[in-house]
């Protein structure tokens, strides 16, 4: 065996035997022209010659054609003898014609007066990690690509390692203002005291992910509602090493539905007005449709006035109300006896003909439920209960 | 709740007022105490007045509902008053018979009630 000078002393034949076992590199010599004149497995492996094949032959072989034509070799070798070394990375091809992405290290070799009698090569195959390099690159200018969202990366601890664009717009800070400092920066003063940021990433480990919606700061100390999600990032033997912090900004949502909340509100306040017509008499006109919601909020609010005003009859009219169907009428029944447990009597006013026989049809159990045609009978009624009323304590005095 | 469940007499009627969280032990005793005290004094009306009870479950509405009973068995007409909106719902939905309960705003109102001059009205 032995690809090159023939072992002249054992010392050179355990320098080739050691030059042989490197098989991730390639390190040949060239002799003072950029001849090839040593071979080795290591070399076979990366551009496929066998030693036969290529002993003998220029460097040039291994260039591409734009690299021959502007004559990188002679270039590179003048460089390497002039300066003692000449480091590259570039394409270079192999036997197949296949190229591959290299480093080459060009070191001149000199004998005892001086003179230049070849170069030692050193090559390395590095088109996977230059793939891998740019395939970060692409995911990096992605992150920076996405404005609306701040995508980050924090270390295990907390601190900024990352910042994009997104985040530049989001935070007003820019890269140099962030990098090394602890998230709690962007936190409300109460927030960062009440260590909020480590209880976050705690849950972010814990459940692996971790979202939620806050107040957070801005550089110029504005604040903003933030939806706010934490991933951890995990090495091979699943410690963690990082957090990847996602981010943004909510406050126009959560602007226009607190407005869209607040006017549901007013409009359910509007939609169920308790008028007090007598001392001790409400009237509460039910006008259009009643869901659920409105049917708990009329009952919530008409049980409140009645202790409020200590009311002692309630005239509930649903001559406004379109249609009957079980569960308002279920709700109607349930609102007169949570009156009633108050101690307050209901009078049902406004019921239609085809409303009586729709209650009816539906088989709801009336109970003793007080009803009249007209708002103007339920008055009636209502005030002969009050005047009753005023007329018992009366009794007394008189007797 | 001790033993000295608060129950103050008025004329012919007894006036019970139920306070703070009521247990199996603080129950019996208010049962014990009001049905004594109703045959004792030969009452004719008890208000119970819940306005003081920090929660009222199903629990709570269903020893509501028996002392009514008790009061009625011993020959008394029994009424609630000061039940709270909140209280009410939950009563209602969780659909604690209350049926046969009399009730009344406030012990003023409940008391003209028990005088039973507008019980046709009324009930």
């Amino acid at each position: 065996m032995g690809y090159g000078g023939v072992g002249v002393s054992a010392e050179l034949s355990y320098y080739q035997q050691m030059i042989d076992s490197i098989t991730e590199h390639e390190v040949i010599r060239l002799d003072d022209k950029g001849v090839v004149c040593s071979w080795h497995p290591g070399a076979e492996r990366l551009t496929r010659y066998a030693a036969d094949e290529i002993i003998g032959r220029p460097l040039s072989v291994f260039y591409t054609e734009e690299d021959m034509v502007a004559n990188r070799m002679e270039q590179e070798l003048r460089t390497a003898a002039e300066l003692g070394r000449c480091e590259t990375e570039g394409w270079r091809v192999r036997k197949d014609g296949t190229r591959f992405w290299a480093t080459v290290t060009l070191t001149p070799i000199r004998d005892g007066h001086g003179t230049l009698v070849g170069y030692v090569k050193i090559a390395r195959d590095l088109t996977e990690r230059r793939e891998q390099l740019l395939a970060a690159q692409a995911v990096e200018q992605m992150l920076d690509a996405i404005t609306d969202y701040e995508v980050i990366r924090l270390d295990k601890d907390g601190y900024v390692r990352s910042w994009s664009s997104g985040a530049r717009r989001l935070k007003q800070y820019t890269e140099e203002e962030v990098l090394g400092h602890h998230m709690s920066m962007f936190y409300t003063e109460e927030d960062a005291r009440a260590g909020l940021a480590d209880r976050e990433l705690s849950a972010a480990v814990r459940d692996g992910r971790f979202e939620t919606e806050g107040w957070r700061m801005r550089k110029d100390g504005s604040r903003f509602w933030a939806n706010v999600t934490l991933s951890p990032i995990r090495d091979e033997t699943q410690e963690v090493i990082g957090f990847v912090k996602v981010a943004r900004d909510l406050s126009e949502r959560r602007e226009q539905e607190q407005l869209v909340q607040r006017q549901r509100d007013e409009i359910l306040e509007l939609s169920t007005p308790v008028i007090q017509v007598w001392d001790k008499v409400l009237v509460l006109p039910v006008i259009g449709t009643l869901d659920s919601l409105r049917a708990a909020r009329l009952t919530e609010g008409l049980l409140e006035r009645i202790a409020l005003n200590q009311a002692e009859v309630v005239i509930l009219d649903i001559s406004g109300v379109p249609a009957i169907d079980t569960d308002v009428a279920q709700h109607l029944l349930k609102t007169v006896e949570a009156a009633r447990l108050m101690g307050s009597v209901s009078i049902l006013s406004g019921v239609r003909p085809e409303t009586a026989q729709a209650i009816v049809h539906l088989g709801i159990e009336l109970g003793n439920l007080r009803s009249r045609n007209s708002l103007r009978d339920a008055l009636q009624l209502a005030l002969q209960i009050v005047g009753a009323g005023v007329a018992a304590e009366r009794e007394p005095v008189n007797a | 709740m001790p033993d000295d469940v608060p129950i103050i007499r008025m004329g012919q009627n007894l006036l019970v007022t139920l306070q703070g969280n009521l247990e199996d032990t603080t129950v019996e005793q208010i049962e014990r105490a009001v049905t004594r005290e109703v045959a004792r004094t030969r009452a004719t009306g008890v208000l119970v007045d819940v306005n003081g009870l920090s929660m009222v479950d199903s629990f709570v509405a269903r020893v509501i509902a028996r002392l009514v009973a008790m009061v009625r068995l011993l020959g008394a007409q029994a009424t609630i008053v000061g039940l709270q909106p909140a209280v009410a719902i939950t009563l209602v939905e969780l659909g604690v018979p209350m049926a046969h309960v009399r009730t009344a705003l406030n012990a003023e109102q409940g008391m003209a009630r028990l005088r039973g001059s507008h019980d046709e009205l009324v009930d």
